[in-house]
């Protein structure tokens, strides 16, 4: 972690560990939008599982997604590379805009977006297969024709992993520990350079430790990449993000701010609520 | 049951009665079938092997030159004071139990007929004791390179028999053609593509070998020279599996070594072809038996060498040649009776003949290869292709669903349908309807394949199944196709069910008479097939043909021989098809 700065934080600060809100290396001005959304609704069958959604999320930023399970994070974040796609009872209605394109327009590839956009899951799932495969995975898929072990090592370094398994690259990749797994699937999304990064819960089935080396290392990919992350943790949305969307249940984004402001000063009574655990 | 009546210790007890009857029920129904089945086998080996005429003079014997040393490799193998302890003590109350209750049967109940209380002791107490050991010793250091050793030989040794059979239907004409413009151009481009990192070259590898094949396939009819049959397997099977086993050598390291590993077994080969004409055995055969063999075997001692454990064990295959050789020696000097068995080399060698002592299971067990080979390979591709699409491809819902579910359900009823049914099918589709003769080995393999089809696919599909969605979904979160995240995802992980899957139906297309008597296989014919379109027979009918002679040598010698036959293969492939799978698993 490296917050530098501390002039964000204060005694006012909603939450109760006396953590300080937003890695702010990063200048707080939101820059150009990566990912929008506008007016976006998600049905499961008849359940609405999104509801008038509308948000544009910066580009190499932390984004965090918070809110009480059930309220549609996990399906917002699979709008944005189709990923519902594969899921048949779901319907999506409204605009997902990625690089300023409807992502549901017809013309839209959905394989060839998701190579533009990484994902790393709430349980690890390396493949059965060598770590190095694991690693090149998406540039194998994808065809890539340049030095495959210069960019296995570049994105292991990437996930602060490389000094711990760069002496056992042929083994597999289910012989490391949880958190060196989550890391090998950061590794693994970040390979093909891709230009988002979607996170649903990274840390949630980990201990606390490798939790936070995955905070750690998620701090240096907003240099890169834009991170879109779900989580459940309150302190980590406020540790790590540099924006923060509420989502509270029925699938409404209730408030969207900087994070500092969402934690410290919320306009929405019910934001305040769930923030200082009254309910959620 | 009393659940509820209360005793001295405060909290009651719970009756178990139900429990325990069941558990001994099952376990006592369970251990009852295997016995029968045991001494069903018992007496099928004696009858094979002749073992009733064995004096006890010739067991002795070779049970200390051959049973003996085995056990104590086994245990040096060990290497565990407590586990030689244990045997020594089975291996001698052994022999004092059998010998004593044997005796008491014989005397006070009924005589045991043919079995002596020494075979029984062979049976019983041996055979066991020698099973375990060679469990117990194979996982040591020493026992694991003996066993991996011997595997390799006897494994190249009925690989290569399998491919010199399937030549005796597949033109090598056609594949000489197919493997020198097809085969060989596109294993080339593809091993250069990886090597200099060219995708390029690695995709352009697929076409490139199916123009070859397709170009083959026209120049057979036009090309008239050809080179000898020797030449042929020399080029296209001894040299490819030679460099092989070369390129995995040198990528251990040493580049001499690497040449001696191929090299060595591929001169042994050539002139083990060449020469075996003089000795009245055919020469392709023995060039790829001898290459088979020569080269894995090769590449192993090299590695077992150049790890340098266990090293000892190299001289298991030397320790058993020499103990049957030294039993022989033994037998002969000392001139004692030995049996005279119906399982010998002529039998698995001759055509059938109306004289028990020189009928032979050749022409019949090349029918049984020969079809069981096509059975896998068909049942396998159509049931991975199947499998494949009804569980990756089909969508849940809509129409496409519909019929998906409509097709599962009938898949499942088509497991359930008698072979003879299938018989008829295939007699009606393939020997009718498609012309392709009344048994003849296309006819039968394409029967069987359909007989089996609706396992492979339900096993297959339930090893698809089992491949957790997490992959699947990261995968495609990769951005990869359906088609890729089959491929590279689901497939190795799900092949090792699958390939479990088609080993237990293959054991059961083996087997099969019913379906081979309705398209009109014959039970004995005498010269083996000559072409996937000559009549041919199978193990199993020729067995059920024997059974119906009215001499008794017959009924019992010889198809007693037949069926210890149809067990070695069936297990000799089964294991095949074990390691196989063992290794993709840990492959994977
Ligand atoms: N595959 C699915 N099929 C049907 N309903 C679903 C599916 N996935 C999620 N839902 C429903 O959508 C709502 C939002 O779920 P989700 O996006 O997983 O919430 P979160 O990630 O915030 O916990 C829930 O009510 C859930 O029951
Ligand atoms: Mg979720």
């Amino acid at each position: 972690m490296s917050n530098t700065s501390s002039d964000t934080t204060g005694d006012e600060s909603l939450i109760t560990t006396d953590v300080e809100t937003g890695s702010t290396d990063r200048s707080t001005a939101v820059g150009e939008t990566a990912v929008a959304a506008r007016d976006l609704d998600v049905f499961y069958g008849d359940e609405q599982a999104i509801d008038d959604v509308s948000i544009e999320i910066p580009e190499k930023r932390v984004t965090a997604l918070i809110g009480p399970s059930g309220c549609g994070k996990s399906t917002f974040l699979r709008c944005i590379n189709r990923m519902n796609d594969m899921i048949d009872v779901c319907r999506v209605e409204g605009d997902v805009e990625f690089g300023g394109k409807n992502v549901y327009d017809d013309d839209v590839d959905p394989v060839a977006l998701r190579r533009k956009i990484g994902m790393v899951f709430q349980k690890p799932n390396p493949f059965p297969k060598s770590i190095r495969d694991n690693v090149a995975y998406g540039l194998k898929i994808q065809g890539f024709d340049g030095d495959v072990d210069a960019r296995v090592e570049e994105s292991l370094k990437g996930a602060a992993l490389w000094d711990e398994v760069k002496d056992q690259l042929d083994s597999s990749g289910l012989d490391l520990s949880g958190g060196q797994q989550q890391r090998l699937c950061i590794a693994r999304a970040i390979a093909p350079d891709p230009e988002v990064i979607l996170m649903d819960e990274p840390t949630s089935a980990l201990d606390p430790v490798a939790a936070s080396k995955i905070e750690d290392l998620i701090d240096g990919l907003a240099e890169e990449y834009t991170v879109i992350i779900v989580t459940h943790n309150m302190q980590q949305a406020a540790r790590i993000s540099d924006r923060t969307a509420v989502f509270l249940t029925g699938g409404r984004l209730v408030e969207y701010d900087d994070t500092a402001k969402i934690f410290e000063d919320p306009e929405e009574q019910r934001v305040e609520d769930y923030i200082t655990g009254k309910f959620g | 049951m009393a659940t509820d009546n209360q005793n001295a210790t405060g909290f009651g007890e719970v009756s178990r009665v139900r429990g325990i009857v069941f558990e001994y029920l099952s376990l006592g129904a369970s251990v009852a079938g295997l016995v029968a089945l045991g001494v069903l086998l018992v007496y099928v080996a004696i009858d094979a092997f002749d073992l009733a005429n064995a004096s006890p003079e010739w067991l002795l014997t070779y049970f200390l030159t051959l049973v003996v040393p085995f056990l104590a490799f086994c245990l040096y193998s060990a290497d565990d004071a407590a586990v030689t302890r244990r045997v020594v003590g089975v291996l001698a109350g052994g022999l004092v139990a059998v010998a004593g209750v044997f005796t008491a049967i014989e005397t006070f109940v009924v005589t045991i007929p043919r079995l002596s209380w020494q075979l029984a002791y062979l049976f019983v107490v041996a055979a066991p004791v020698t099973a375990y050991l060679a469990y117990v010793g194979s996982h040591g250091r020493v026992g694991a390179v003996g066993f991996g050793l011997l595997g390799r030989l006897v494994g190249g040794i009925a690989v290569g028999l399998a491919v010199g059979t399937l030549f005796l239907v597949f033109d090598e004409l056609v594949w000489f053609l197919a493997y020198t413009l097809g085969v060989l151009p596109a294993a080339a481009l593809y091993a250069y593509g990886r090597w200099r990192a060219a995708a390029r070259a690695v995709t352009a590898a697929a076409p490139i070998g199916l123009l070859g094949l397709v170009a083959a396939a026209v120049l057979r009819g036009v090309v008239r020279t050809y080179p000898s049959d020797l030449v042929i397997y020399l080029w296209t099977l001894a040299i490819p599996v030679a460099a092989v086993g070369a390129l995995v050598v040198a990528a251990r390291g040493s580049r001499t070594a690497a040449v001696a590993a191929g090299g060595g077994p591929l001169a042994l080969a050539t002139a083990g072809g060449f020469l075996a004409g003089s000795v009245g055995l055919p020469g392709p055969t023995t060039l790829i038996v001898l290459a088979v063999t020569g080269v894995p075997t090769a590449v192993y001692v090299h590695r077992v060498v150049d790890v340098g454990e266990g090293t000892v064990g190299l001289g298991l295959p030397l320790l058993l040649a020499a103990g049957v050789i030294v039993g022989a020696l033994v037998v002969e000097a000392w001139g004692v009776p030995a049996p005279d068995p119906w399982l010998d080399a002529s039998y698995v060698t001759e055509a059938p003949s109306r004289n028990a002592a020189e009928a032979g299971l050749y022409p019949a067990i090349v029918g049984s290869v020969i079809i069981i080979a096509l059975v896998a390979v068909l049942s396998f591709v159509l049931g991975v292709g199947t499998s494949v699409f009804l569980e990756e491809y089909t969508a849940g819902s809509g129409l496409v669903g519909s019929l998906t579910r409509l097709l599962q359900i009938n898949i499942a009823n088509l497991a359930a349908i008698p072979s003879v049914v299938y018989g008829l099918l295939g007699l009606g589709l393939f020997a009718n309807l498609l012309g392709l003769g009344y048994g003849t080995a296309v006819t039968a393999a394409l029967t069987l394949s359909l007989l089996i089809l609706p396992i492979t696919i339900i096993s297959a599909q339930e090893a698809i199944r089992s491949v957790p969605d997490d992959l699947r979904r990261g995968s495609d979160a990769m951005g990869a196709t359906r088609w890729q995240t089959t491929k590279n995802v689901v497939l190795p992980e799900a092949l090792p069910g699958i390939l479990t899957g088609t080993i237990l139906a293959l054991g059961r297309a083996i087997g099969e008479t019913a379906p081979l008597i309705m398209i009109g296989a014959a039970t004995t014919v005498f010269s083996a097939p000559g072409s996937l379109f000559s009549r041919f027979s199978a193990m199993p009918m020729q067995i059920y043909a024997w059974a119906g002679f009215p001499q008794a040598e017959f009924r019992y010698g010889v198809v007693a021989a037949g069926v210890i036959t149809l067990l070695i293969i069936l297990i000799g492939m089964n294991g095949t098809a074990i390691l196989l799978r063992n290794r993709a698993e840990r492959g994977s």
